[in-house]
């Protein structure tokens, strides 16, 4: 670690400037480097022996069999579906829950916390496994991925706005308290401002990334693309396989564009 | 008619906000409040409309007494007490009008207020507040676009938009330009001689305290040590209040 250093100025006066973490800093990172490799067993020889077997799955994807797309639209859609449902369902469930997890708004301590922790709990839950609970509660298909993606969005988009919430100028909210408005009044009009197009921008951004991740929750049978993609790799199908992963990716394409474009006009 | 009785305000860490405070303050009177940054002006002023409760005493706000207020009868209460302050405390990212609106959510029929539509009656009150303070031409300006005074402006025709029987001013002026403030103090001076508005205003401008006030409140430690009216406040007075230091000479004192 680097000691403080004195800067001292033509007319004597002298600033200490802080030691500053930037070796140590680098020394850790390495380490942990180190012992990653230790305990993952990640070896190059591997990478260089096998990698070349990746690409012959890749060559094996092209050309893509275009005759296959006639039923890579059904799945298609399912997954789109998902998404929307579940982001839309996630997001609105989402408000209550922040708005009594922000320590501006709810004054109790307790109740701030109980909802954090169930927040943390949430969001620890992996997509794939909420998919594959969901499978067994409610059957194979596209409800639990829906619930699936659901979950995700209330944890992710629930954080971002109890954190939104908390960082937004209460003046306004005062000015109402003052004037004889309820609580909730001020939070609708002094707050809800405020807050709505960061929180729009937030779902969009979440729906974006739901739209890939509802691609894979087939795999535990949730419905959607995952469902033909596990099929057709198990089948060693690979040039359907690229018919489907060429149609996600135009799709993830088009999405992400309208989405972009909307955020951007969010000020 | 607003009187302290043996007012006291103890704060949780035991500071002394407020010290066995007595006072009138008769309908119509404009009223400035000077003391040094933390000696109570601003938990004097507060304790009016409950926005700080009080610990010790009676306060009462035309024979009501604020302190035995609840819920729905302390919003009702609030409803003719405007407040403006120091930062304005306006939504900024939406247009001057929707701001003056605020102050008629509380009246709306509930569904009304959950979807923000408003009267047309409404819409004809705020746009009158506006044209009271002169910025009518501002209504559908964003609230970020206009200048501090402005700012300010907006936050008085909300106020004058509930038909406030007094108006409380926290620091009104502390984020104006000399030139500005004074404009906006000739608004207080219009609203409370025309429409005989109570006018309460915490001050750190002396000067604007002496020109615009009839009566000044010295304020020292959460006592009072000066009450008279503005054309008798004299350097010794002064002195008083800004703990024994001369007015004028605080710079040096730091």
């Amino acid at each position: 670690m680097r000691r403080g250093r004195t800067i001292t100025l033509p007319n004597g006066k002298t600033v200490e400037r802080p030691p500053s973490h930037a070796l140590l800093t680098a020394v850790l990172l390495a380490a942990a480097a180190a012992v990653s490799v230790q305990v993952t067993g990640f070896r190059l020889s591997v990478l260089t022996e096998g990698g070349y077997r990746f690409f012959d799955i890749l060559k094996q994807m092209v050309p893509p069999n275009i005759s296959y797309l006639d039923k890579v639209w059904g799945p298609l859609f399912d997954t789109i579906k998902m998404s929307v449902l579940g982001s839309a369902a996630g997001a609105v469930l989402a408000v209550p829950f922040s708005v009594t997890a922000s320590s501006n708004i709810v004054k109790n301590r307790a109740v701030i916390s109980a909802v954090r922790i169930f927040y943390s709990i949430v969001r620890t839950l992996p997509t794939l496994v909420t998919a594959l609970i969901a499978t067994y509660i409610f059957g194979l298909g596209t409800l639990a991925g829906t619930i699936a993606i659901g979950v995700f969005t209330f944890s992710y988009v629930g954080k971002l706005l109890y954190e939104q919430i908390e960082t937004v100028d209460m003046g306004a909210y005062e000015a109402m308290e003052a004037l004889g408005a309820t609580g909730f009044h001020a939070f609708l009009y002094s707050v809800v401002p405020q807050i709505l197009p960061g929180y729009i921008s937030n779902c969009l951004f979440c729906f974006e990334g739901n739209v890939r991740y509802a691609a894979i929750l087939g795999y535990v049978g949730a419905g959607g693309l995952g469902l033909i993609i596990n099929e057709k790799v198990g089948w060693r199908e690979y040039d359907k396989v690229g018919m489907i992963l060429i149609t996600l990716f135009g799709a993830v394409v088009v999405i992400e564009f309208i989405s972009h474009q909307i955020r951007k006009r969010l000020t | 008619m607003i009187r302290f009785e043996h007012v006291s305000k103890v704060y949780g860490n035991g500071v002394k906000g407020l010290d066995d405070v007595t006072l009138d303050i008769e309908q119509g009177e404009f009223v400035a409040i000077i003391g040094l940054s933390g000696a109570g002006k601003s938990t004097l002023i507060r304790a009016v409309n409950r926005m700080h409760g009080i610990t010790e005493g009676t306060l009462t706000v035309d024979g009501v007494s604020v302190g035995e207020l609840r819920g729905r009868e302390l919003r009702k209460f609030r409803r003719k007490i405007g407040m403006i302050f120091q930062s304005f405390n306006l939504i900024t990212r939406t247009t001057v009008i929707n701001n003056v609106l605020t102050s008629r959510v509380p009246e709306l029929p509930w569904w009304r207020s959950l979807l923000g539509i408003y009267r047309r009656e409404d819409k004809i009150a705020a746009l009158e507040a506006l044209d009271q303070v002169g910025i009518l031409d501002k209504a559908y300006s964003r609230v970020d676009q206009l200048s501090g005074g402005q700012q300010q402006r907006v936050a008085l025709a909300r106020t004058l938009a509930q038909n406030p029987s007094i108006i409380l001013a926290d620091e009104p002026v502390a984020a104006l330009d000399p030139v500005t403030a004074k404009q906006v103090m000739d608004d207080f001076r219009r609203i409370n001689r025309e429409m005989k508005i109570t006018v309460i205003i915490n001050i750190h401008h002396v000067d604007l305290a002496l020109e615009y006030a009839d009566r000044v409140i010295g304020i020292r430690s959460g006592q009072i040590v000066y009450d008279g009216p503005a054309d008798q406040v004299s350097g010794e007075v002064l002195a008083s209040i800004y703990n024994g230091k001369e007015y004028g000479k605080m710079e040096d004192a730091g």
